[in-house]
């Protein structure tokens, strides 16, 4: 009788390696990015953006938004993704699309986020970022959801399985433990971010809302009571419920995608060897 | 003349036209707090939308963008109601009870008096916010979705695939998942548990994954990842580009905002970056090659909606530059202006409604409404 034995925890190849180039542009992309999160907590008083013209800025941050995240999924995707890559992505994305068209949606429930950070977790961290932003992207099309908040999402969901994807190499119980609580955090981290850009748009009131000019300090205050009142109540069942999901479908998941991995064969790597010379040519 | 240019030919209009009327109808909601100008251009989205709708899944999007907006005016007018002061107005119009709060919360007032000024602030600043959905919605339901991904440029090409492989595979899903369900309940299985959650989305994720291999080898047999004759220098330009773009963005963005000096220098760097960065994706796009079946066209309906959707937002800018004091309400109680120059110019906006071609009757309409992969290799 053979015995099956384990094969030995290596690390997959990343299927979108973030070379240096693209590791600059992310980085570069993603501190623009964070600045259209956060411009209310940089932006010094005195200039325009922060007097005459502080009504316009999340809409000029909302337009510049969709040309970053198409500049940095570009990046990362020119590494050359065969055709293995590109189709495992379409169906996660499709996967994750199907959930956020079916979940409920409401107290913040997100299954999306699942297949995103299992997705970026197995594997790799550019990977990760694709699938993140591209899960959204198709979701929104599936829903008929685009908007302005949609590149916000696709940089937010994207960062989610960047770092799911750098999350420590361990396996076993430790690594769905490690998964499920980081799962937590990206679900409430997630939430704290998407609030922040529609922090400005919201003027509930003198006392919550982002008043331009203001100090750093107290502008900082009232996003704290802005968030504690308004959407604490939905960030934190998503990440727990994410965290739950995590737990309950996580080794199944990984197994199955780490199966995929094996079966889809992307480590090995194809070797051309010339035809013998042809003596009629 | 050409078939495409005909006014009346049932085609369906590029989604680009659309995206472009509707940002120009959203760009002169930007402009004005004015509830006369907004209502009037949610009427035209609205009417146009019904016009020219489609059968297609996501035309009711729509409807769902418009109430979403009222839910937002709706969450906006009672949290204004809850946490405004009486230094808001003196027109009380009820008084609500007051909950004490703790000091750390500095200052904020929950119940307490209600002012008329106050709940209409709240209504005209939600109302410009809900105006700018609506004209996002509209464009969402006319314009296609699948159209609009053969348009994105040749350097997302591989992202760009991934997308209509999504769009092509969740229908798919859902069929799965209810037919796992119904074996399940065949068995005798109950289907209302935890355990049921996972009896049902681990085959569906199993089927997807095997099915994701399959469309690969499709995809390699059709010649997918045929790269295309980028030399190396137009690389070096386009990292050339990338970069010089990137980098003068974060330097416009710094410059945008602090305020110590080079503030007139923040908007042109920046926009000189989004160029830049424009540029390196229109050069990097050189290095896949492909052909496009049935290829949109941009002919004169085109020309006319996105024409229409930019003189209202034109015409918006321009009397925000002579007469800005109409585009606002002087105090909420007061009755709002009626510019006529902006009134017309958004009343343009209507065109579409006649101008852009009869949306084509489709014979198979519930045939094509099933997940169509072969398409996706295509």
């Amino acid at each position: 009788m053979t015995t099956l034995r384990e094969t030995p925890p290596q690390r997959l190849r990343p299927l979108v390696p973030v070379r240096a180039r693209a590791a600059l542009t992310l980085a570069a992309c993603s501190l623009m990015g964070l600045v259209a999160f956060g411009w209310p907590f940089f932006v010094t008083p005195g200039p325009a953006l922060d007097t005459s013209h502080a009504a316009d800025a999340p809409w000029l941050f909302a337009l510049l938004l969709p040309l970053l995240a198409a500049v940095v999924v570009a990046e990362l995707t020119s590494g050359g993704m065969d055709a293995k890559a590109v189709a495992l992505l379409g169906v996660l994305a499709a996967v994750g699309a199907a959930l956020r068209a079916l979940g409920p949606g409401t107290a913040g429930i997100e299954p999306t986020f699942l297949v995103i950070v299992l997705g970026g977790r197995v594997f790799g961290r550019g990977f990760g970022f694709v699938l993140g932003a591209v899960t959204i992207f198709a979701g929104a099309l599936v829903t008929g959801g685009v908007g302005p908040w949609l590149p916000f999402q696709m940089f937010a969901a994207g960062w989610v399985g960047f770092f799911a994807g750098a999350l420590p190499q361990v396996r076993g119980r430790t690594e769905v433990w490690t998964v499920a609580v980081y799962g937590l955090v990206a679900g409430v981290a997630y939430g704290a971010l998407m609030n922040l850009w529609f922090w400005p748009f919201a003027a509930y009131g003198p006392e919550v809302s982002y008043a331009p000019g203001d100090s750093l300090a107290a502008n900082a205050h009232r996003y704290g009571v802005f968030y504690l009142t308004t959407s604490l109540g939905y960030d934190v069942p998503r990440g727990v419920f994410t965290m739950l999901l995590v737990l309950l479908l996580g080794p199944a998941v990984l197994a199955a995608l780490r199966r995929a991995a094996r079966r889809a064969a992307f480590d090995a790597t194809p070797t051309f060897v010339p035809p013998p010379e042809q003596p009629w040519r | 003349m050409r078939a495409a240019a005909s006014l009346t030919l049932p085609r369906a209009l590029h989604p680009g036209a659309w995206w472009l009327w509707a940002l120009g109808l959203a760009a002169a909601a930007s402009r004005t707090t004015n509830p006369v100008l907004l209502v009037l251009i949610i009427a035209v989205t609205g009417f146009v939308v019904t016009a020219r709708r489609t059968d297609d899944p996501w035309a009711g999007a729509f409807s769902a963008f418009l109430k979403l907006s009222l839910v937002l005016i709706a969450i906006r007018v009672v949290l204004q109601a809850l946490l405004s002061r009486s230094s808001q107005g003196v027109t009380v119009l009820f008084t609500l009870p007051e909950v004490p709060l703790p000091s750390w919360l500095a200052g904020v007032k929950l119940g307490g008096a209600v002012t008329a000024e106050a709940v209409l602030t709240a209504t005209y600043a939600g109302l410009q916010l809900a105006t700018i959905l609506c004209c996002v919605g509209a464009a969402n339901a006319l314009a296609s979705a699948r159209r609009l991904l053969a348009t994105v440029p040749g350097a997302l090409y591989e992202a760009g695939v991934a997308c209509v492989v999504a769009l092509s595979f969740a229908p798919q899903l859902v069929t799965d998942a209810r037919r796992i369900r119904q074996a399940h309940r065949l068995r005798g299985h109950s289907p209302r548990r935890l355990a049921g959650l996972r009896r049902t989305a681990m085959p569906v994720l199993e089927g997807a994954l095997d099915r994701s291999i399959e469309l690969a080898a499709a995809m390699d047999a059709r010649g997918y990842g045929r790269t295309g004759n980028a030399s190396p220098s137009s690389r070096r330009i386009t990292t050339a580009l990338v970069a010089g773009g990137l980098l003068s963005m974060c330097v416009g963005g710094y410059g945008l905002l602090d305020g110590s000096g080079a503030q007139l220098r923040g908007l042109p760097t920046l926009l000189l970056g989004t160029v830049l960065a424009g540029g390196g994706l229109a050069v990097g796009g050189r290095r896949t090659q492909r052909t496009r079946y049935r290829p949109d066209p941009w002919a004169l309906p085109e020309w006319l909606v996105a024409g229409s959707g930019l003189s209202a937002a034109v015409a918006l800018f321009a009397t925000a530059a002579t007469t800005p004091a109409v585009l606002t309400v002087p105090s909420p109680l007061a009755l709002p202006a009626v510019p006529v120059a902006a009134v017309l110019g958004i009343l343009v906006g209507l065109l579409p409604a006649v101008v852009a071609p009869p949306v084509p009757h489709r014979v198979g309409a519930v045939a094509s409404r099933q997940p169509r992969t072969a398409q996706v290799s295509a």
